[in-house]
């Protein structure tokens, strides 16, 4: 028998809400259609639908007026109508939700999630997420041409006029050096628009040549953003004049702040910071190598792209311009595993999965070799307690044993079609890339339930 | 506490006066305050205005549940009315409503009483209970027609 589950919800919460469920039961029963339908009135929510209850069933109908978590559905196929509906027509309602197809396209929701996320982004975060997602196409870019250039020998790229020469100079001497002022300036265009591009952008210049690194790039992106912001509050002109602000008096005073703290106040101790953090990095003991990538594993696959994922991403990609490529290479393994370790349980360990994520593991295996984290984000949804340890522990340890073997990445992006070219010790990096996905795979089966 | 609790033979009109939505929202809270229900007449009546604008409360089948939830309620109410004539209330399935069921009740209702109103709006759903309901004269048939109602869900 066909199973259905229902949410009803309404402002007011003392009429309407009840009126649908009752409707829609009277009716899926008349139907031969099993129901169970949870009201969220005044008296809060009412037959709660159990995990197990969405996992039975075929369709899920949301009736209401105000807006209902969506994310515990996650894919099924659901229906959305306003109350009256439901207590108008149930029967058509209910026909038209077992009809649904189910949505099969498991890539197509990832990246609803992607920009449902984009859109939640507020303040600072998003400022800083701005800045980071203009600069990441410049250090993939800028990565992948100096390790073109390698193939030919390291030091290849010191005799003048060559092809590895060339290819350092575009990728190196161009696109990463404009990775920081790209971020600087992107940060303060999200925060103060077009006028923030100009000190953002010089602000991140000064803060590469002073040695600030990345950090002083996204301190200049804010600083610039709002200095101009600032600017342009207290600077009124008579209407005459008005024109001058963008064009001149913006750019100009804005450009002569930042860069005078840049210069002289930020850039020193800054400087100072990023080679302590530098040489840290680049002397680290194995051990504390080993602690750092089990830290940015479980950071990875805490939340999957979400705030905590970006801050160990940033710092990674931050840090490729400073030359320190450990992170980098521990952290894209690290966001690989999750998709890839859920996609080799559902190949495993079937009975720990219902249909729908055993198709959604077929996709995932491609999302995981992209680098595409969010990929396990379905599987998480439908069974957070037991998935995200699971994808923890297994990004812990391969990014662990990619901190112990010292295996860097040049390129901030791309999976594993980077591999073969940004990647110190492609074959290590595979199997321990391989190792991690194994490990989250056994982790899942251990804690998850069979599934009946 | 049951539906019978929650309906009381005072706040039970069977020819209400009104022609129009308005002046049957009117004429209902017209009874809370006679019943000392709410002090503030025209706040009440505004709130369950509002209530009305976010989507009709005019169900079909002939019945309209018009509500309100405010401080301004002293206590959880229902106000009964029948109009002879009918009122266009822009139903939601275009003809008159006969029978009113004006619900009121105060921000943090007691769970006791939500769950009976709760039940009430089930009940309206049923045929047999609505072919009572345009059947009765007095308090007693209207009180007979949710008891006798199988609650079985």
């Amino acid at each position: 028998m066909k199973k259905i589950v229902v949410v009803t919800a309404c402002p007011t919460g003392i009429a309407h809400t009840y009126m649908a469920a009752e409707n829609l039961q009277k009716t899926a029963k008349e139907l031969g259609v099993e129901v169970k339908v949870e009201t969220q009135g005044s008296m809060g929510a009412q037959n709660v639908l159990t995990e197990q209850d969405i996992r039975e069933a075929d369709a899920v109908i949301i009736a209401a007026a105000t807006k209902v978590d969506k994310s515990r559905f996650a894919g099924k196929p659901i229906i959305e109508v306003g109350v009256e509906e439901a207590i108008k027509d149930p029967k058509s309602l209910i026909e038209k939700a077992l009809k649904l197809e189910k949505p099969t396209n498991y890539v197509e929701k990832v990246q609803e999630i992607h920009q449902e996320r984009a859109a939640q982004r507020t303040g600072a975060y998003k400022h800083l997420m701005t800045g980071v997602s203009y600069m990441i196409p410049f250090v993939v870019a800028g990565g992948i041409l100096i390790a073109l250039s390698f193939f030919w020998g390291y030091k290849a790229f010191q005799v003048e006029g060559t092809l590895p020469w060339a290819l350092m100079k575009i990728g190196g001497g161009s696109a990463f050096a404009l990775m920081i002022p790209i971020l600087s300036g992107f940060i303060a265009f999200s925060i103060a628009d077009r006028p923030g591009l100009v000190p953002g952008m010089v602000g991140g210049m000064l803060a590469a040549s002073t040695g600030a690194g990345f950090l002083g790039g996204i301190i200049s992106g804010f600083l610039a953003g709002y200095t101009v912001v600032y600017l342009k509050k207290l600077i009124k002109l008579p209407k005459n004049f008005e024109g001058l602000m963008p064009i001149l008096i913006l750019p100009v005073l804005s450009t002569l702040i930042v860069g005078l703290l840049m210069i002289y106040v930020i850039g020193s101790p800054l400087k100072n910071i990023m080679t302590a953090l530098t040489n840290w990095l680049t002397r680290m003991s194995s051990t504390n190598a080993v602690i750092l990538g089990v830290i940015l594993g479980l950071m990875m696959a805490f939340d999957m792209g979400g705030p905590v994922n970006k801050a160990a991403y940033t710092f990674a990609t931050g840090l490729l311009a400073s030359n320190v490529f450990t992170p980098m290479a521990a952290v894209m393994a690290a966001g690989m595993t999750p998709p890839l370790g859920l996609a080799l349980a559902t190949v495993l360990f079937k009975n720990r999965f219902t249909d729908e994520e055993i198709e959604a593991g077929k996709a995932a295996w491609v999302l995981g070799a992209s680098f595409i984290t969010e990929g396990a984000i379905p599987f998480a949804a439908a069974d957070p307690f037991r998935v995200i340890p699971s994808i923890m522990v297994g990004s812990a340890v391969t990014a662990a044993l990619s901190m112990l073997f010292r295996i860097e990445l040049r390129a901030p992006h791309g999976g594993i079609f980077v591999i073969p070219i940004a990647v110190s010790n492609p074959l290590l990096y595979i199997g321990v890339i391989a190792i991690g996905t194994v490990v989250t795979a056994l982790m899942v089966a251990l804690l998850k339930k069979r599934v009946a | 506490m049951e539906i019978k609790d929650i309906l009381d033979e005072k706040m039970m009109v069977f020819d209400l006066k009104a022609t129009t939505k308005e002046e049957v929202l009117k004429e209902l809270v017209s009874i809370l305050k006679k019943n000392g229900v709410i002090d503030d007449e025209e706040g009440f009546l505004n709130i369950v205005k509002k209530r009305e604008e976010e989507f009709s409360t005019g169900i079909g089948y002939g019945i309209a549940i018009p509500h309100g939830k405010s401080d301004l309620v002293k206590k959880p109410s229902v106000v009964f009315g029948k109009s002879k004539k009918g009122v266009d209330y822009n139903s939601m399935d275009g003809k008159p409503a006969y029978i009113f069921f004006l619900i009121a009740v105060p921000e943090n209702s007691d769970d006791l009483h939500l769950k009976v109103l709760a039940e009430l709006s089930r009940s309206l759903m049923h045929e047999e209970v609505r072919k009572m309901l345009e059947k009765a004269s007095t308090p007693e048939d209207v009180i007979k027609s949710f008891t006798n109602q199988a609650r079985r869900r």
